[in-house]
């Protein structure tokens, strides 16, 4: 069973205790070969630590990490067939940009000729042709991006590791080099390993997420599945955007939950088959700001919560702009997305507002327990 | 000039202030007693208290072998010592700075610092109480019946060696340590990522990284070695034939201040070239090395 060679990296009820805290606990997955994976979580989440057990700075307490069906559990860092791209892309700074790219070469023993052909050709392959003379220093931030990338992969590694190599640069060039390393990923068409803290990173370039919390994954899916269908409480609440309210049952129908939040806000949600819950439950209540529709005119529709409200604040913020707005009873807050269209183009603080959002799109998880 | 304008601004007063105590210091302690130093070595004596210009001094530095076989010597013992201080001092740097943590970092630190509140009379005594013929190393190893009778460890060119290695240390610990701690661990786990072994990580990043302390901390200690004193002749003794004994000999025994002069002058020139050697040999400037 663990020799699939379609999967690239397998792991399997791995757990790392640090003393008497446990950094990663009973985390099983695996990728498929070529594929772009990403580890999304919190800092301090675990997920630092599950990547260097997987370069092999740090050994699993228990559990078994296999890449491509081979155990790596005693095989140090130089043997196996990872390569990391780190935090800081760590390039070394007292070589030129081939040096840096021939030294894992050079460490396989490989002859100068073949080398330099190597080093030519990856270098081309990121569009650095010609930059192989050049210090790092000359380098812009994403040059020596795609240098650190290029270095790892030259020695065509089963999987590359990637360490949020993109919290280092300003926006605008993070939003370039999202683009940029997934197009990378597919032209060598190695298994990338990606961990970020940076939701809109991982949902952009990943074929598959995995959400991690208190070093557990929580949810494991493609970008759509997590935004859409979040599987508890704390996906819910990571990915994307979402208004949340902390509400009790007040009661269930055959279609919808009724449920009221802590200011009396009352609304339904979703009633879905796997959750069963009583009336008096704690829950805690997700929709998304782009669910809600605003309008200046009641129509009232079958299977939505309808509301009055009062804009509190218009969030300006071109295509991502939002309204602040309170509900008319509860005084709950609610964000929603603010169309740029001219139906809403001279609203302004202290209008009234129809407020109206799908009961199916109310997610309800049982209350998360604090940890 | 490029600036033409600004260099005609004249001096600001506050900026001379400021300078002053610098320039009195260069001037007065260490330009002038070099050049006096320099002026009194080209003075040959020709009759009782009558002076004339010459080499003579340099001349018989060049002609007498016990002079410039000491001065050999001393050079290359000196190389030697700052050799070996590297070799023992890189592994306990490389300790202090990357694989302790915290509490246990500073007290090392300490650790190496201690010897050195004590004066260098007091240590090399101390040395001398360890090693000689009734001290503490022989008495041991005749009690535990290694040897039959009292062995004189001292006056030995080893010991002068351990002397020398052993006052040095610290002056090769504490740059090591600075410049290694400011390695980030990252690069050393990229070497090993990329297939290094020990050997090519070491090579190819640690020491490159490291370089200008190795360098600064070797000068320090290669000039500190070859001024030495104390140390050469207290552990040494008569059989020393360290370099500054034959300055010391020249000035206070016989009284010969132009020859002790001319020595003072070859001690320092040697000293800057085997510098200068080095700096060129290892491709590093002055100026980085130092900063």
């Amino acid at each position: 069973m663990l020799n699939h060679t379609d999967f690239d990296l397998q792991c399997t009820d791995l757990v790392r205790q640090f003393d008497d805290f446990t950094a990663v606990d009973q985390v099983s997955f695996a990728i498929k070969k070529g594929s772009f994976f990403s580890i999304l979580g919190p800092s301090g989440c675990g997920k630092t630590t599950l990547l260097r057990m997987l370069a092999g700075f740090d050994d699993p307490t228990s559990g078994d990490i296999f890449i491509k069906g081979k155990s790596m559990i005693g095989v140090p860092p130089n043997k196996r067939p990872v390569n990391m791209v780190f935090q800081h892309l760590a390039l070394f700074p007292n070589m030129n940009v081939s040096e840096n790219i021939a030294y894992g070469l050079h460490r396989q023993g490989i002859n100068k000729v073949e080398i330099k052909h190597k080093v030519d050709q990856v270098l081309a392959r990121v569009n650095l042709s010609g930059s192989g003379q050049k210090e790092i220093s000359q380098l812009s931030g994403g040059q020596k991006q795609r240098i650190a990338i290029a270095r790892c992969l030259v020695l065509n590694p089963d999987v590359l590791l990637l360490d949020e190599p993109l919290g280092a640069l300003d926006l605008k060039l993070r939003e370039h080099m999202k683009v940029e390393l997934k197009k990378l990923q597919q032209e060598f068409d190695t298994t990338f390993v990606y961990i970020t803290h940076d939701q809109s990173e991982a949902l952009v370039m990943s074929d598959q997420v995995a959400v991690m919390n208190h070093g557990q994954f929580q949810q494991v899916g493609d970008p759509q599945q997590l935004y859409f269908q979040p599987d508890n409480a704390f996906v819910a609440g990571f990915v994307g955007d979402s208004n949340k309210w902390s509400a009790t049952v007040i009661d269930i129908l055959s279609d919808s939950l009724q449920v009221k939040t802590t200011t009396g806000f009352i609304l339904y949600t979703k009633k879905s088959d796997e959750k069963a819950f009583i009336i008096g439950s704690e829950v805690e209540v997700f929709i998304r700001p782009e669910a809600i529709h605003i309008s200046q005119v009641s129509a009232p529709k079958a299977d939505q919560n309808q509301l009055t409200a009062t804009v509190n604040n218009i969030l300006f913020d071109g295509a991502n702009s939002q309204l602040l707005v309170e509900e008319q009873t509860s005084r709950e807050e609610i964000k929603v997305k603010l169309p740029q269209t001219a139906e809403f183009i001279h609203l302004k603080k202290g209008d009234n507002l129809q407020i109206s959002f799908p009961k199916q799109q109310v997610n309800v998880f049982p209350k998360l327990q604090d940890k | 000039m490029m600036t033409k304008g600004k260099s005609k601004t004249p001096l600001k007063l506050g900026l001379l202030l400021l300078l002053c105590p610098l320039l009195l210091w260069l001037v007065l302690l260490v330009i002038l007693p070099q050049l006096t130093m320099l002026n009194i070595s080209l003075q040959e004596r020709v009759a009782p208290r009558i002076y004339e210009y010459g080499f003579s001094n340099y001349i018989e530095f060049f002609t007498e072998p016990l002079y410039w076989n000491t001065f050999l010597r001393t050079a290359v013992m000196s190389i030697i010592a700052t050799v070996l201080t590297l070799i023992i001092a890189f592994p306990i740097s490389y300790y202090i700075a990357k694989m302790l943590r915290g509490r246990a970092k500073g007290l090392l630190l300490v650790l190496c610092l201690i010897p050195f509140w004590v004066s260098e009379l007091v240590r090399t005594y101390g040395w001398m109480i360890l090693l000689r013929e009734s001290g503490v190393v022989s008495s041991f190893l005749q009690y535990i019946g290694m040897t039959e009778g009292p062995i004189e460890f001292l006056y030995t060119d080893a010991t002068i060696m351990l002397g020398l290695v052993y006052s040095s240390m610290l002056f090769m610990v504490v740059p090591l340590t600075s410049t290694l701690e400011s390695l980030d661990d990252s690069y050393i786990e990229a070497g090993y990522d990329l297939g290094g072994n020990g050997l090519s990580v070491f090579w190819q990043i640690i020491v490159p990284h490291a370089k200008p302390a190795i360098i600064s901390g070797c000068i320090v200690v290669f000039m500190l070695t070859l001024g030495n004193y104390l140390t050469p002749i207290l552990l040494g003794g008569k059989s020393s034939l360290w370099f500054t004994e034959q300055i010391f000999t020249q000035f206070i025994t016989r009284f010969n201040w132009q020859q002790g002069s001319a020595f003072g002058v070859l001690l320092l020139s040697i000293s800057s070239l085997i510098v200068w050697l080095g700096l060129k040999l290892s491709r590093q400037s002055f100026s980085k090395v130092m900063s």
